[in-house]
Parts: C-alpha cells; structure tokens; sequence
C-alpha cells in the first residue's frame, strides 16, 4: 500500500504522458490507494485515538520480526498464523467435503432434496457467530470449536452449490448411462464430476470466504492462540494500532487469496471452455461471493 | 363441425387434466417440504437424546417452551429493535451506495478509481466492522446501523453501476430526440432501469448483513435478537440460545420467501415480456 508513491515517480517526467497515465486503469487504482491513505491520515488529525499509517506499519513491522513492543512484550507473528491456516484448512476439509457428498446426494435424487434441502437453508441462514458460541459450549476453549465453526460455516454454501451443478447435468446424458448399465462409480468419476466442476470451484470460493470470517470470529470468542486471538488480545489492552495492523493482515490474506489465487485457478482450471461463458460465470460469482 | 367441438372438448380435457396434474404436483411438493421438516425435527430429536443433556443439545418441547417464554417476555421489542436498525443500515447503504454506483457506472475514470476500494470493502469480514461500530459509538443503536451499511453498500454501488452501464441507449437518443427533457429521462427511463438494480444489491447482500448486524449486536447492544443470544451463551443456557436462534432463522426465511419474492416480482414487473421470450 505505502509503495504507490515510488511507482508515481517512475512516470515519464513530461506533463502529458503523466497526466495520461493518470487517468489511465492503473493511474486512477493507484490514486485510489493514495487518496485512501492521504484520507487516513487526515482522520487521525481529527481523531486521536485513530492509529495513522506509519504507527501501524511501525507496529506491524515489530509484531512480525518479533522485536519488542516496548517492555516485555514481543512481536508474535508466524506461530498465530499458522495455528489459524490450520485450523481453518482442517475445518475446511471436513465442510467442504461433508458438502460434496450431501450436495450430490441432494441434487441426483428428488427425494433426498425434498428431505434436506430446508436443513441445508437453515443451517445456509445461521450466522457463523453463532457456530462459534455453540461449539465453545460443546467443547469448552480447544482446537475443535474453531475446526467445526468453519466446517459448519462452509458445509452449507458447498451443498448447495453443488446440488445445483447437479440438478444442471442434462437428463439425456444420464439416462443414456443408466441405460448402457455404466456403474455408478464411473457415472460420478465421468459425467457428474466434469460437469459440476464449476459449482464446486465456487462452492469452495463462498466456502473459503465465509470460513475465514468464521474462525477469526470463533478464535475472538474462545482461541488462545491465533490469528482472531491476537486481534483481540490487542483489542483488549487497548491498543488500536495492535488491532488495525492485524485487521489489515486478515484482510490482505483473504484479498489476495480470493483475487489473486482463485481467480487465476478457476480462470486456469476452465479454459477449455468458452471463455466468454467462463467470463460471465465469474462476474455473476462475484456478485454474490464478494 | 362436430370435429371442432370435439376438439375443443377435448382441449378442455387436456387443459383440466393438467391442472389436475399440476396440483397433483404441487401436493405432492408439500408433502415432501413437510417430511424434510419432520426429518429434521426427527434427527435433531434423536441427537438430543443420544446426546442426553440439555446444556449440549436440548430436545425439541424445552426448546418449544423456551419459545413460548420469549414470546410471554419482551420478544417483540427485542426483536423490533433489530428489525429497525438493519432497516435503517440497509436505507443508509442504499443513499450512499447509489450515487458511488452512479458515478461508476457514468464515468470510466471513477469506476477504475473506485474499484479496488468497493471490491475490498466487499472482502472484509464481518467482525471488522462488528468491532468497528462498536469502537465508534460504543453500546448504541448506531453501532448496528454502521455495520449493516458498511457491510451492503459496496453491493448495491457494484448492481447500480452494472444498472447504469446498461441502460439502453437507444431508449435515451430517442427519447431525446422526441424532445423529452433531462429530467423526464432520467424520471422515465434511467430510474426504471436501475431500480431493480438498486434492489437486487440489497436482496444479494440481506442475508449477509443481517449477519453482522446481529453480531454488532454481540458487542455493542443492550437489546436485540443478537444481544439475546449473547446474553443466554454467557449465562450457559443453550435451550435460550438455540431458541432465539431458531426465531432468527424463521423470521429469515419467512422474510426471503414471502416478502423478498414478491418486492422482487412487482420491481421487475416492467421486464415482464422479457421473461416471457
């Protein structure tokens, strides 16, 4: 974020093409970020419990070199965010998979959707703070409150992706295997699993961005370690500049990871498929996924 | 003649038989929705008593009761606190989000400038600004508000600016040349047009910041449907809990199927032949 000045000098010295690239994608993005921190600034003149930018980058820097805070308190980082991507891939595996297996089962048969489909939006409509409170009353301050907060959190959005990707599957293709005697196994491994390979990736998407809301929520109520903990733990001493530098953390990670990483994988994964279709998935994705 | 009545007749036939066959359907559709309820009641039953202990999962009656208690108490203030103040974020989301989006839409300049910010506004999660609002304005009915805005505005700016790109430009020259002032196409064409979009910014972001307002509610509130449910978690009492959960849950669904449905259809309304072809 603080390297967008550099990137302003590299323009060419000449007054048009400068203002050329101003207006242009990229100019306008980065005078964004400017803008955003020059405004940031300014709010903490107004106000002065507000942390400026240089105290959280300062604050940062410590926390995750590990030096000292001052007095006997050090920077604690790596072993936060490890617990926590832990937690939160364990807890994603169990949701993630637990929801394939429903969400096929729910979109093959009418039967079972009639069955489950009203559980699957009750559980779609509960609010991941709510898991988090549930499972520490089940299992007390432990390692499984956050896991299953998570695994409860994604098991919903992957079911019901997933259901509907095969609800999608053409009935032809279908009867045609179910008349030719092809196995079920070979049924799911060749014609449902290419086709819903879309709704999955999404599925996992909602899954991933829902998750991570989750187990900070659930590691701020009951965690003794990680990262949700830590924000708190600097929450609590009062310490803002403690509690901004790791809401930027978290956020930048979930950014990046839904931005950068899927998108290019879900882009990567289909470009055997038209790629205008593809185009419009996404974008009807990001409208609900943001 | 004759053929043709008979025709008809049994066009008639036809068409009844069908409408028996539809509600046949639709019966049959009820009575499948109905045993996914009893299903679930069932499961959750059983679990209850495998389980064998109220505080880890209370069966069905205590939590029935624990309902008809809420009820008797103050179960409409409570809940009428909550409905107001996400009302309210909604209504702020929606002033303040329709304009950015206008400009996003509008200009090519503004909607580059504004993107990252409204894409990573709608990247955060939810207990940034649960704890923000409370940070702001402490235990207080704005506090809910904050989030609940915060948290919808960069939808509805994302809908409205894809409602502007898309407005028929064709309607507008023409419009213009029959000689229709600014006003009257923006009243008559352009407001149409992007209503819609304004709405489905809000249904697509609803059920998520009705999330976060009741988990702002967890922090800074002395009333509503969130702070209930904290109150009972500190006390250990999870029939309480699973209770007002379970009346969240309800008034949700309730409100996706019976109101959201229906504001949606009269919105499009306009759009009708659309879906028609």
């Amino acid at each position: 974020m603080t390297s967008a000045p550099v990137t302003l000098q590299e323009s060419p010295p000449s007054p048009g093409p400068i203002r050329q690239w101003l207006i242009s994608p990229i100019g306008a993005q980065l005078t964004a970020i400017v803008v955003f921190v020059g405004l940031w600034q300014l709010l903490t003149l107004i106000a002065e419990r507000v942390p400026g930018p240089a105290e959280v980058a300062n604050f940062l820097y410590v926390e995750i070199t590990g030096g000292s805070h001052g007095g006997i308190v050090t920077g604690e980082f790596w072993e936060h965010f490890a617990i926590t991507l832990r937690r939160f891939s364990a807890g994603l595996f169990i949701g993630f998979t637990a929801g394939l297996l429903i969400g096929v089962v729910i979109g093959s048969y009418g039967m079972a959707r009639a069955l489950l489909n009203d559980t699957v939006l009750v559980l779609l409509t509960m609010p991941a703070f709510v898991w988090a409170f549930l499972t520490t009353m089940w299992f007390g301050i432990s390692w499984r409150a956050p896991v299953l907060t998570v695994a409860f959190v994604a098991f919903p959005f992957v079911a019901i992706n997933v259901a509907q990707g095969v609800r999608a599957i053409t009935p032809d293709l279908r009867n045609m295997s179910a008349a030719f005697e092809v196995s079920r196994w070979k049924q799911f491994r060749h014609l449902i699993l290419p086709a819903v390979a879309g709704y999955i990736f999404a599925g996992l998407r909602f899954a991933i961005i829902v998750g991570w809301n989750a187990i900070l929520l659930s590691e701020w109520f009951s965690g003794q370690a990680g990262v949700g903990f830590r924000t708190r733990y600097w929450f609590d001493a009062n310490r803002y500049r403690g509690f901004v530098g790791w809401v930027i953390v978290f956020i930048f990670f979930i950014v990046v990871l839904d931005r950068v990483v899927l998108n290019r994988l879900q882009t990567r994964a289909f470009r055997w498929r038209d790629p205008i279709e593809v185009e419009v998935e996404l974008a009807q994705q990001e409208q609900v996924g943001v | 003649m004759t053929n043709i009545v008979a025709e008809s007749v049994s066009e008639g036939q036809n068409q009844a038989h069908a409408l028996r066959t539809a509600a046949g359907f639709r019966r049959r559709r009820y009575l499948a929705v109905l045993l996914g309820w009893l299903f679930f009641l069932a499961v959750w039953w059983i679990l209850s008593a495998v389980l064998g202990s109220e505080a880890r999962l209370p069966s069905p009656p205590r939590v029935v009761q624990e309902i008809r208690t809420i009820f008797e108490g103050d179960f409409w203030t409570q809940f009428w606190a909550s409905v107001i103040r996400v009302l309210a974020g909604f209504f702020a989301a929606v002033v303040i989000g329709t304009p950015v989006g206008f400009l996003m839409g509008r200009s090519k300049y503004w909607g580059n400038f504004l993107q990252a910010p409204v894409v990573v506004a709608g990247a955060i999660p939810g207990l940034t600004y649960a704890v923000m609002a409370f940070v702001v304005f402490g235990i207080s009915f704005w506090g809910p508000v904050l989030a609940v805005g915060l948290i919808a505005m960069p939808y509805v700016a994302i809908n409205v600016a894809e409602g502007v790109r898309g407005v028929d430009r064709r309607l507008i020259d023409m419009s213009t040349a029959y000689g229709r002032t600014e006003s009257q196409v923006f009243r008559h064409v352009v407001v149409p047009s992007v209503l819609p979009f304004i709405f489905a910014g809000v249904r697509l972001s609803f059920s998520l910041a009705w999330k976060v307002g009741t988990l702002t509610e967890v922090f800074g509130s002395s009333k509503g449907i969130g702070f209930q449910i904290r109150r009972n978690y500190q006390l250990f009492n999870m029939p309480a809990v699973i209770a007002w959960v379970l009346l969240f849950v309800a008034f949700m669904l309730l409100l996706e199927r019976f109101v959201l449905v229906r504001i949606e259809r009269r919105l499009f309304r306009w759009r009708q032949w659309e879906r028609n072809q």
